[in-house]
């Protein structure tokens, strides 16, 4: 039988296992803070982001959502454009069971 | 860095110069090897991030933002083919995004305690193990199967321990139209926050263990796995890269980069799966997991050079059979067509 | 899908202009001290001249101090760190958002 070696078990265990990692390390333990280094910035995008990082990071993370959300969308409906005009059938395809 | 600099681009919040061809290189590799296997290809991701030169919380943040809007053109492509399961999809969702958020504290936490890149790269290890494990005995076992000429209805499959899972009598049962099986919920919730934990904690979509999960443990024909899987990864991997950017371990004009490259790469992938047969592909998809596993073994003791030329030459030498599948499939296609054209 | 993306568009371009008034400030430098009953941290502001023998900058000369009530604060600051502080200038007040301590949590080694 191999189904000890099964995802949920093997999650349990690394689970398991996580408190006496940290345990051993002992109490030096402190949230790292980082800050971007706006100083060094000149691209106004750029310095907008990384102040906003500093300054306000539940609107940063809404931007990182909406973006990565609305680039990949556009890349798809780009790319979707591009695929079509290359005259490949996309629509249906033989059921390849390997 | 001197003459050199050109080649390296500063990441204004982690503060480090990155190899940008590396960053395009892993972005358009993951693109063509996720959408070729439906798997986010995320296994490459973070530890090429890493060893690129990545804090590991920075490269499992971006890794996991980089994968929700990869995995959106993928799923526009998949939903086009009819390959998704929404109910199934759903059903899945509240699971992922627990799991997601536990895997996400457990990196915070061991960065607290400063054992987050050797503890994440040794699970790296042990996982990539597994899925080569996986990929390698499934091999074996439809190879066996093949000889004897059986062939079961899910065609040559190799593990079947959803059989097992299927006879679970737990309410509430559902019915799963696309994929064509009846279930407890409880076997597709399970198996969501099992993989919610490590994509959220791996910095993956989830795919590289929810599509063997969904194939094996759940039950579901390969193809309607790779959809339902992505459309998985789309909704999870947004909430994950809203959940890392909050605890502030994100890059993104490193997302930006390589979803671009990714954009295209898909593409290519996705294209592929229509031409693909037998499993000579997925035994190097195998290979490339054990290389993969190699340099974060080297990155790990100190050797980061050789720990990118490895997973970068990996990567690289799949991503081309996989675009030569393509296009050899593609032309054949479109000769076949004007072929058809001038005989009517 | 359309509509949500326009949607999620406006609703980002509202947040835009409502955050763009101003910026916060950072300064990066060594520590002198840190007074944690004032809630007040002093530092030795260094310049963005970032070569290999100084890759935190060269010292100025310029000392600071930062209203630490509110900052976020990492790793214990101690004499003699590098300290970079995201703060606002409010009157004569430096009050600092964040402080991260560069020396003892060095990104680069993780």
């Amino acid at each position: 039988m191999r189904k000890f070696l099964s995802i949920p078990t093997l999650t349990a265990a690394i689970l398991a296992l996580l408190p006496s990692w940290a345990l051993a390390a002992g109490p030096k333990a402190a949230d790292l803070v980082v800050v971007a280094d706006t100083r060094v910035l000149e691209s106004g995008v750029m310095k907008y982001f990384a102040n906003l990082y500093n300054e306000n990071i539940l609107l940063f993370a809404v931007w990182a959502v909406v973006l990565t959300a609305v680039m990949g969308s556009v890349l798809g409906v780009l790319m979707d454009v591009i695929m079509k005009s290359t005259g490949l059938d996309l629509t249906k395809r033989k059921i390849l069971e390997h | 860095m001197g003459e050199m600099s050109w080649l390296y681009m500063y990441m204004p919040i982690a503060g480090v110069h990155i190899l940008w061809p590396g960053l395009v290189l892993i972005g358009f590799s993951v693109g063509v090897i996720g959408g070729f296997f439906g798997m986010g290809g995320a296994w490459m991701v973070t530890p090429g991030l890493n060893i690129l030169g990545f804090p590991m919380a920075f490269a499992i943040g971006t890794d996991i933002a980089h994968i929700a809007g990869k995995s959106m053109i993928s799923t526009m492509r998949h939903s086009k083919f009819g390959n998704v399961d929404y109910k199934l999809g759903i059903t899945m969702l509240v699971g992922t995004m627990v799991g997601i958020e536990i895997g996400a504290q457990l990196v915070m936490m061991l960065e607290r305690i400063g054992l987050v890149g050797s503890v994440v790269r040794w699970v790296y290890v042990v996982f990539l193990a597994l899925i080569a494990w996986m990929v390698f005995y499934d091999f074996y076992k439809a190879t066996q199967k093949r000889k004897k000429g059986d062939v079961g209805e899910h065609g040559a499959t190799g593990i079947e321990w959803y059989k097992t899972l299927h006879k679970w009598k737990i309410p509430p049962m559902m019915h799963f139209h696309a994929s064509g099986f009846t279930c407890s919920a409880w076997v597709p919730i399970i198996v969501s926050t099992a993989t919610g934990i490590l994509a959220g904690f791996l910095g993956i979509g989830g795919g590289l263990l929810r599509m063997p999960a969904l194939i094996y443990l759940v039950g579901c024909p390969t193809h309607i796995a790779v959809g339902t899987d992505l459309f998985e990864v789309m909704i999870s991997g947004l909430y994950g890269a809203f959940t890392y950017t909050l605890k502030g371990r994100i890059e993104l004009v490193a997302v930006f980069v390589m979803l671009t490259g990714a954009a295209i790469g898909a593409q290519i992938g996705t294209v592929a799966t229509k031409y693909a047969k037998g499993y000579g592909i997925r035994v190097a998809f195998g290979l490339a997991v054990l290389c993969c596993m190699v340099s974060i073994i080297l990155k790990q003791y100190g050797f980061s050079a050789a720990a990118a030329v490895v997973i970068l030459s990996a990567i690289s030498l799949i991503c081309l059979w996989i675009m030569k599948i393509m296009f050899v499939g593609a032309a054949q296609e479109l000769r076949d067509k004007k072929a058809g054209l001038s005989q009517a | 899908m359309k509509r949500i993306v326009a949607l999620a568009m406006a609703l980002a371009l509202g947040m835009l202009l409502a955050a763009a008034a101003h910026a916060a400030e950072v300064v990066q430098g060594k520590c002198l001290g840190f007074d944690q009953a004032a809630k007040t941290i002093v530092v030795e502001e260094y310049d963005i001249n970032f070569s290999s023998d100084f890759k935190y900058g060269h010292p100025t000369g310029i000392q600071s101090t930062f209203n630490v009530t509110e900052a976020k604060i990492g790793i214990q600051p101690e004499p003699g760190d590098i300290l970079r502080i995201a703060y606002n200038v409010q009157g004569t007040d430096k009050k600092a958002l964040k402080v991260m301590n560069v020396t003892k949590q060095d990104l680069r080694k993780k």
